[in-house]
């Protein structure tokens, strides 16, 4: 039990950093979806930050997930990001049904559809099993392994980051890894 | 107690290496299709790597052309051959224009190239002898792939070719002048589907 709580632990702290990686790769991208759930006209301008935001969160939410597992807290926040990715896939499936969510930037052309949300419910409960399946106490990690670990974080970062960059030159209607 | 943290960081880096080694995989599959191919070259209005190399008979080729308005730098090899229209369409421009300079660019040393474009009746072209590097600072990855540029450098025109007409419309978008905004310049004209052949 406590060994697949660490893989899930693991599996969503390297998932939430690739996303945000090729977030922050196609920021143009990713703000068309905030726009999305927040139509207002005053907000217009700050979609980019906004979605800039998100990106960041992400990221720094994944590198902290993966080099201090022992952080209780962090657990929970995780949970929280994994219940809104259930409601902003079930709005999304609801209101803007078949429109790509943009969940990985350019590396995927996922969409909002049934299986989105299939996909949000197992990342909460990957969640749920991080928060109440590891003792904080047995993955405490030293400072190097923090660092190696961060290092990795970083790297996968600038590996999304470049990939999802180069494939932003793909015009949308084209057909893409991971397209349905 | 030290038993899952060890757990934790394995399953942790193996994790972040198969993460990466699946952001490649996507990356290579993706770039691979003709649709990411279509985008390969360098957009008109951007500036052209300079060099100098010598060509097969010694001579030193300069990039951007020193002494004509227009250079045609032509990325193939001994496969141009099985397009015969270009080598067609290479022969035109070459014959009914007097300030393109026209040059063949190999990806590295092709001792039958040189033999077989001249076989082909493009002898007169100066072929170089380029490096994967600095197909890579044009861009190009497919051949036949042809590029315009002008003496200050600036792509005027860029294309994978498969047919003369192509090449006659690209040379005619060289010969229009550039924006001052190059952001603003005009796009490359739209290919064909084409059945582009990997060099």
């Amino acid at each position: 039990m406590n060994t697949i709580a660490l893989c899930a632990k693991a599996a969503l702290a390297v998932m939430l950093i690739v996303a945000g990686g090729a977030k922050l790769a196609d920021r143009a991208g990713f703000a068309a979806v905030v726009r999305l759930f927040i139509p207002v006209r005053a907000l217009a301008p700050a979609y980019s930050y906004i979605a800039l935001a998100i990106a960041l969160a992400e990221v720094i939410l994944g590198c902290a997930s993966l080099s201090f597992p022992d952080v209780t807290w962090v657990n929970l926040i995780v949970f929280i990001a994994g219940c809104a990715f259930i409601v902003v896939s079930v709005t999304g499936l609801a209101l803007h049904s078949g429109k790509s969510c943009n969940c990985f930037g350019t590396l995927s052309r996922r969409k909002f559809d049934v299986p989105s949300v299939f996909r949000s419910t197992i990342i909460s409960a990957f969640a749920v099993l991080a928060m109440v399946g590891v003792s904080p106490s047995s993955v405490r990690l030293g400072v190097l392994t923090q660092a190696l670990l961060l290092t990795a974080g970083a790297m996968l970062v600038a590996v999304s980051f470049t990939a999802a960059k180069a494939l932003a030159v793909i015009p949308e209607g084209q057909p893409r890894v991971g397209a349905r | 107690m030290i038993i899952s943290a060890s757990v934790f960081i394995v399953v942790a880096f193996l994790l972040c290496v198969a993460a990466v080694l699946a952001v490649f995989g996507i990356t290579h599959v993706a770039m691979s299709d003709p649709a990411a191919i279509e985008h390969d070259g360098l957009h008109r209005g951007l500036a052209a790597p300079t060099w100098s190399l010598p060509d097969s008979s010694g001579r030193i080729v300069r990039s951007p052309p020193p002494s004509k308005p227009f250079q045609l730098i032509v990325f193939t090899d001994h496969s141009l051959k099985s397009f015969p229209s270009v080598i067609d369409g290479l022969k035109v421009l070459a014959r009914e224009t007097a300030d393109l300079e026209i040059i063949v660019l190999l990806r590295g040393d092709n001792n039958a190239a040189v033999g077989v474009l001249g076989l082909l009746g493009l002898g007169d072209f100066p072929v170089v002898t380029g490096k994967p590097s600095l197909y890579g600072r044009y861009n190009v990855r497919v051949s036949p792939f042809v590029i315009f540029i002008d003496s200050a450098a600036r792509v005027r025109a860029s294309s994978l070719v498969n047919y003369d007409w192509q090449i006659m419309k690209l040379w005619r978008l060289a010969n229009i002048p550039l924006q001052p905004d190059p952001a603003s310049g005009a796009r490359r004209f739209p290919r064909r589907r084409q059945t582009a052949r990997t060099a």
